[in-house]
């Protein structure tokens, strides 16, 4: 793994909102769901804000810019 | 025609496997502590009496299917529509909203998320400390990383 690549809705920008969204006490949890197979992450945020009645923590839009911009 | 070889039968089955876990020729059960298998097979026989009395007087004839008349809903999946609108989809768990874990029955109130953390952050951490080191990984994600790192201190990889 030598460039992990942070893009919206990949394995790590998911496990980096269920994390923070549903508390660091539930990780089992959250890693489990962040390893679904979500169409997009606007479904998974909806997911996300569903079960907290909260919006969606984590990292922001500008964690996504990317070298070379 | 050659005698005594293998002919095919279905003991050369592998998956061929007696539920009784024995040699499968008498039903009986076999393997468990002096004293129990006697008890259990004596349990089998006392059931299997009363289940054939039930069907003898027509206790099932109406319904052939077992668990055929309960009012179970089929089991969906995660992500289809919730069957109790009036409750919150969180109800039960300690986020979001609704009751808490309070509110379940008191054999669902073991909490194992201290031993579920560990065992997943000692199954994960490698990859997720290599993606915490990526250049633009959110400041959320290190702090996560950093929680799994605190928290798999000294935890037996056996479980």
């Amino acid at each position: 793994m030598a460039d992990v690549k942070w893009m919206p809705g990949s394995i790590f920008d998911n496990i980096d909102k269920f994390a923070n969204s549903l508390g660091y006490q539930n990780a089992a949890v959250a890693i489990e769901l962040a390893m679904m197979p979500w169409k997009s992450p606007e479904e998974r945020d909806a997911f996300i804000a569903g079960i907290t009645g909260d919006d969606v923590k984590g990292g922001t839009e500008k964690n996504y810019i990317k070298q070379n911009f | 025609m050659a005698s005594g070889g293998a002919n095919g039968g279905p003991q050369y089955n592998p998956a061929n496997v007696s539920g009784t876990g024995g040699a499968g020729q008498s039903g009986n059960y076999t393997g468990f502590a002096y004293g129990e298998n006697s008890a259990l097979n004596n349990s089998r026989v006392a059931g299997n009496a009363a289940v054939a009395s039930v069907a003898a007087t027509g206790g099932t004839s109406s319904n052939p299917a077992p668990y055929g008349d309960n009012n179970m809903p089929p089991l969906g999946t995660l992500l289809d529509p919730t069957t109790k609108p009036s409750e919150p989809i969180s109800a039960g768990v300690d986020f979001g909203r609704g009751p808490g874990s309070e509110v379940l029955p008191k054999g669902f109130q073991n909490n194992t998320r201290i031993d579920e953390n560990a065992k997943v952050a000692l199954q994960y951490l490698p990859d997720l400390a290599i993606a915490a080191r990526s250049a633009d990984a959110p400041d959320s994600f290190k702090r996560f990383v950093n929680y799994l790192i605190d928290n798999s201190q000294g935890v037996n990889p056996n479980g």
